[in-house]
């Protein structure tokens, strides 16, 4: 084929294949294929494999949480308090579960989140109710022994009337629940029933408190311990003034005022017999609340308040702090106010969940440790305990350039290389110290080595010019690698035996005898004033 | 120079295998010269391009379809399922709604982007599927993995997402604003009418997630003519065309044979 037309072809077909193939050489696809989709599929190959959370759980959990209600409140109305005690632990431990469930699988924002915040307030109520019906039952029998003793009577009295106030207020509030709750158990599919049964027997035993105050009779006596909660409503960060008078009280004497049957504050009687505390609204969960006050053996009645939800406000900022770490900082608010001390999870990928903590500003501060690429952080506070709505920071996106290359390779690397340069040089410098390059001593090693037997009779002419060559070769010491052409640069001496030399070994010429007795003469050193 | 030869026989093999690549692939959706992740090269169905006379023992693929029907084809369609015979679409587009109304079905596609808890992938429109119903094509199977199926509404539910599935209609991944936790059907049937609100799930990269269910479908027979599994590119077209046009086929093996005889007429002679 004509050279030309072949180097045309070949020169179409590299152009072809550089086209086809250049086109798709850049193709990340080639190399990192990740998260390749289009509008109708992904492929699933290259979709990291990973849930978002145990989402098989999320409705059996809130079928079960549902039946530890009815379970519960049963046992409560029973009156088999140890049952109900490991009830309660059990409806707890389950609200846990569900609670960091709801969070991994991100649905605070949903009806499931919804069900979440009644559940907490469920638990509450009747981890309360268990308390307070224990201690009626107490006081159901104080109150038959003090019978005839009226002054403590008419405290037993008090804090009957104050507990049966609690109930009833508890269980309004337990029931208002009820529509919500039982309309998301029915969008789940789950068995509300065990729920309702709850609320049935929660009313039954604040029903019981009820009879109690009328088959003993003292239902107009007012308790002489006051007290008002003022504003009747608040949200968090306000407060709330908590007062009241004692009529009998002395100076000075203490009164112990309870929220949602714990202690809040132990407050003394000022000189006209009043007290006053306020109640300032902080990590609590919204709606209705109960304030009391005990002033040794007198209750006073009970006071209802509710807090309201608030709105929140999370910010995220991401700043490096060094080659694999990011510092994640921002403020949780809630109507300008700080919200301290509260739990806030900085979301890292849609995956993992980092936990973090505002300080008395408000301000949380998080260092996270991410492998090298591109990530997105999403900072989230769910409310979690707080009269506070959820809220979550817009997505912000990071690259980690990750830890730079190890040293160690570079450092192996310039040490090889260094080491084959001193190698290399080490053996020039050998070569440089040989006789042969220095053709000023010349003479004096020549004398000093012994002249070399040769036996060319009977060699044919070439052959015989070639052993003359290896023997001169020899005698000078250049390497046996040289070629007739170096030994004449290296030893410009004997130029004119090498040159001939290389024009019978590669010319082809054939040497005389004469040329030959020559070159024998100078091979075994016989021409020492030819150098 | 005998250097040079061995360099131009491997650089012309290699231009040959990828011109060969390109001439006989393509990355269109579904296509069946697709090899790529989402084409339908590796699904068995046997391609059909004619509605005339179908065996009513057999099954029929509409997978994906872009073309409109004809009222004859859809008439030959009609009489092919009340024969005994079996048509299933698979479509997420709601380009089938109209063959639907034409065969009579109640059941139509509602194309939208579902999303769901119920998965162990990253991406959330890769999500299982649970059978509800009683069907050969899911014989042995329990759940399907679906990809960004459209949900079916109509006939008796086949194919059910969790209640852990939302519209995602913003497509953030997440479930926010107004989108809610619902059940979707994503499968249903009216006798032998069947609707998969997914036809991702025979392109190649989901042919291993589904096995069983891939299992069931090899025998179908796939509509070449209305579904995307038919969409080639111009050289592929044309390909196809001299594979099925004999004397086109006759002259392109005459084109090819001829420069070679006569080369080697040529060399004879010399």
């Amino acid at each position: 084929m004509n050279p030309r037309v072949s180097h045309a072809i070949l020169m179409a077909a590299a152009v072809l294949v550089l086209v086809l193939l250049g086109a798709r050489a850049a193709d990340p696809v080639l190399y990192t294929a990740e998260n390749i989709s289009t509008a109708a599929h992904a492929d699933p190959a290259t979709v990291q494999k990973r849930s978002p959370g145990n989402a098989a759980a999320l409705v059996p959990l809130m079928d079960d949480l549902l039946g530890e209600t009815g379970t519960l409140a049963l046992t409560i109305k029973l009156k088999d308090y140890e049952s109900a005690e490991r009830d309660l632990a059990r409806y707890s431990e389950l609200s846990r579960q569900f609670d960091r469930l709801v969070v991994t699988l991100d649905v605070s924002g949903t009806d499931v989140g919804e069900f979440q915040q009644n559940n907490r307030q469920n638990q509450e109520a009747l981890a309360t109710l268990l308390n307070d019906t224990r201690r009626f039952e107490d006081l159901q029998s104080l109150e038959i022994e003090v019978r005839g003793d009226d002054e403590q009577h008419m405290a037993v009295v008090y804090e009957g009337e104050a507990l049966r106030q609690k109930m009833r207020e508890g269980f309004s509030a337990y029931a208002k629940r009820e529509t919500a709750t039982t309309r998301i158990a029915e969008h789940y599919e789950i068995n509300a029933t065990p729920y309702q049964e709850s609320v049935e027997d929660f009313a039954e035993i604040a029903d019981a408190a009820d009879d109690w105050r009328e088959e003993i009779g003292t239902g107009t006596k007012k308790s002489p311990l006051r007290i008002a909660v003022t504003p009747a409503e608040g949200r968090y960060g306000d407060t709330l003034l908590i007062a009241g008078t004692h009529a009998s009280g002395r100076p000075g004497a203490p009164v112990e005022i309870y929220v949602d049957s714990r202690i809040a504050e132990t407050v003394a009687l000022d000189d006209g017999g009043s007290y006053r505390h306020p109640y300032r609204i902080g990590r609590v969960l919204a709606g209705p609340h109960l304030a009391y006050a005990t002033a040794g053996p007198i209750y006073s009645e009970v006071a209802a308040f509710a807090i309201l939800s608030g709105n929140t406000s999370i910010t995220l900022a991401l700043a490096e702090v060094n080659e694999t770490t990011i510092a994640c900082t921002g403020n949780l608010t809630t109507d300008d106010r700080p919200v301290t001390l509260a739990p806030v999870l900085l979301r890292v990928d849609d995956g993992t969940l980092v936990a973090a903590e505002t300080d008395k500003n408000g301000t949380y501060e998080k260092e996270i440790a991410l492998p090298a690429g591109e990530h997105t952080i999403r900072a989230e506070f769910h409310g979690a305990g707080y009269p506070l709505n959820a809220s979550e920071s817009p997505a912000e996106t990071v690259t980690v350039r990750g830890e730079g290359l190890s040293p160690l390779p570079f450092a192996a690397a310039l040490a090889a290389l260094f080491g084959t340069g001193w190698y290399l040089r080490r053996r020039r410098n050998r070569r440089e110290e040989s006789p042969v390059v220095e053709p000023a001593r010349e003479t004096a090693e020549e004398a000093a080595v012994p002249p070399p037997q040769v036996e060319i009779a009977g060699l044919p002419p070439r052959e015989a010019a070639t052993v003359l060559f290896r023997t001169l070769r020899a005698r000078l010491g250049i390497a046996e690698t040289k070629t007739p052409r170096d030994c004449a640069r290296i030893a410009p001496g004997h130029a004119g035996f090498f040159e001939r030399y290389e024009l019978i070994r590669y010319a082809g010429e054939t040497p005389s005898e004469e040329e030959l007795r020559a070159m024998e003469k100078e091979a075994l050193g016989g021409d020492a004033d030819a150098a | 120079m005998q250097r040079e030869a061995w360099a131009v026989l491997l650089i012309l093999l290699l231009a040959g295998a990828a011109a060969y690549a390109h001439v006989t692939t393509t990355t269109e959706e579904y296509s069946r010269y697709n090899t790529g992740w989402n084409g339908t090269s590796g699904f068995a169905g046997e391609e059909i391009r004619d509605l005339r006379g179908l065996d009513p023992g057999a099954a029929l693929l509409i997978l994906a379809p872009d073309r409109p029907f004809t009222a004859e084809e859809a008439g030959y369609l009609r009489a092919f399922l009340d024969g005994g015979g079996r048509v299933i679409i698979a479509d997420e587009e709601g380009a089938a709604n109209g063959l639907l109304a034409d065969l009579g079905s109640t059941m139509r596609v509602r194309p939208g982007n579902l999303a769901s808890l119920d998965r162990n992938h990253a991406d959330p429109g890769l999500f299982l599927a649970r059978v509800v119903g009683n069907d050969t094509l899911f014989a042995g199977v329990e759940t399907v993995r679906v990809n960004r199926p459209a949900a079916v509404e109509g006939g008796e539910p086949l194919l059910e997402t969790s209640i852990l599935t939302w519209e995602d209609a913003d497509g953030d991944g997440r479930i926010t604003g107004s989108e809610t936790f619902g059940k979707a059907v994503v499968g249903a049937r009216e006798g032998n009418l069947t609707v998969l609100g997914d036809p991702s799930l025979f392109i190649n990269a989901m042919l291993a997630e589904n096995l069983e269910f891939i299992q069931n479908t090899r025998a179908v027979l796939l509509d070449g003519t209305h579904s995307r599994t038919g969409t080639a590119n111009l050289i592929l077209n044309a390909r196809l065309w001299i594979q099925e046009t004999p004397p086109a086929a006759a002259a392109a093996a005459a084109l090819a044979v001829l420069p070679v005889a006569w080369h080697f007429g040529r060399k004879r002679d010399d």
